[in-house]
């Protein structure tokens, strides 16, 4: 198992925004929005379901234990609207998972970002909105700076 | 030969005819089809996602004011919005609360009987609820709300009857709906105590709700303003915004597994 201390500069800013991962059931019960962990695996099972969707991972820990590890996201009525279908993530993949941890210390996680390992990166879905609001945002600082 | 008196049954007649097929009646004049069909997320844009579940005028000025302040230019637009976030929830919601209610609030997450029980939700949230919106027309008085979250579905009565005295008490209440111009109107009373968005308040049975929908011009976003009354936690009334774009192509998919906590962490909605 592998903790990040890296945080990216957009998944420190989601953990700001209070609506997103509790949309249809409460979020901050469970889990800790001001820390985030990562974990390397082997995929096992991925449903995708609502209202969470639910991966289960294999991990190793530093002992070389195996670890059974449940990642928790926002269901498929969330999630189709940015494009994941039920083979966005398959069983027997290599992935380095990265959200929020529970407040026990468990081995559960809310999901925010997926890296394969082939590089390639699957994101929740307020992040993949996020670029588009970043970007239209730009549209709107250009069009202000234009009126000046 | 056709007499005058007949002449003039058979032109009454055919004025009968023609005004039957020129007038639709009551019903089917409140049946139209202007928002049927999917709706789900707004806009990928920073108002759009501010109001995907809802927001507020106060709100949204607010919000507004940050991004055109070249000096939050380099500040990520989500820190933005939480910003405007608390700002609504300081100035306007707390404004409107009763005193009874402003001491419980904000209500504990982890009491939430959606979390705790997997009980849907009533209608004070349902109507908020993001993502898919099916709205349909059913028979010649009734329009159907068909939400993906928690699968819920709502019968507008659009006849112009009134809410039957013994009709009891229900989560989602009882709906009945009109037009005004091309707003549709729905008024909703008869609901049982829940909770309202947002971890709120629980409200009381004597909460109605006034929905307003319109449609934008070019048909691609349909927004609510939705006024909340309850004497008993408002002492005026709250009014939230919501805003769904229009998505032919999503569909609802079934909403059957929703799991009970394992681990709970009580107080996570105080400093």
């Amino acid at each position: 198992m592998r903790h990040s201390k890296a945080l990216t500069l957009t998944i420190l800013t989601l953990m700001l925004w209070p609506n997103s991962a509790a949309a249809h059931h409460s979020f901050a019960p469970v889990y800790d929005g001001s820390r985030m962990i990562t974990v390397t695996g082997v995929v096992t099972q991925f449903r995708f379901v609502n209202p969470h969707a639910m991966m289960l991972m294999d991990v190793t820990d530093e002992s070389g234990k195996a670890v059974k590890w449940t990642v928790e996201s926002a269901g498929s009525l969330n999630l189709s609207e940015v494009g994941w279908t039920a083979d966005s993530i398959k069983a027997k993949e290599r992935v380095t998972v990265t959200g929020n941890p529970t407040h026990t210390g468990s081995q559960r996680m809310f999901f925010r970002k997926l890296v394969r390992s082939d590089g390639s990166e699957l994101l929740n879905s307020e992040l993949q909105r996020t670029k588009d609001i970043e970007e239209e945002r730009l549209q709107r600082q250009r069009a202000r700076s234009q009126q000046k | 030969m056709v007499t005058n008196i007949q002449c003039g049954r058979l032109r009454l007649a055919l004025l009968a005819i023609l005004l039957l097929v020129a007038i639709p009646s009551t019903a089917t004049q409140q049946l139209r089809s202007d928002f049927e069909g999917m709706w789900s997320d707004p806009p990928h844009t920073a108002i759009g996602e501010f109001c995907f579940a809802w927001c507020t005028d106060a709100g949204i000025d607010y919000l507004n004011k940050l991004l055109d302040d070249p000096a939050n230019d380099a500040r990520p637009v989500r820190d933005l919005m939480a910003q405007a976030t608390k700002y609504q929830v300081d100035v306007y919601i707390k404004s409107v609360l009763t005193s009874e209610a402003l001491k419980a609030y904000p209500l504990d997450p982890a009491d939430d009987p959606a979390f705790l029980r997997c009980e849907p939700i009533g209608g004070a949230r349902q109507i908020f609820v993001r993502h898919q919106l099916d709205i349909r027309r059913r028979g010649n008085d009734r329009l159907e709300f068909h939400y993906g979250e928690w699968d819920a579905t709502r019968t507008i009565y659009m006849d112009g009857r009134k809410r039957p005295l013994d009709q009891p008490a229900s989560p989602l209440g009882y709906s009945l709906g009109h037009w005004e111009g091309d707003t549709l109107v729905i008024e909703t009373s008869g609901f049982t105590a829940n909770r309202l968005e947002a971890a709120i308040a629980v409200h009381s049975d004597q909460l109605r709700i006034v929905e307003r929908y319109t449609r934008s011009r070019d048909g691609k976003t349909l927004m609510l303003t939705a006024t909340m009354e309850d004497p008993k936690i408002l002492r005026a009334p709250l009014v939230f915004k919501k805003i769904w774009g229009w998505s032919p192509a999503s569909r609802i998919a079934p909403y059957k597994d929703c799991q009970l906590p394992t681990e709970i962490l009580k107080g996570t909605n105080r400093p």
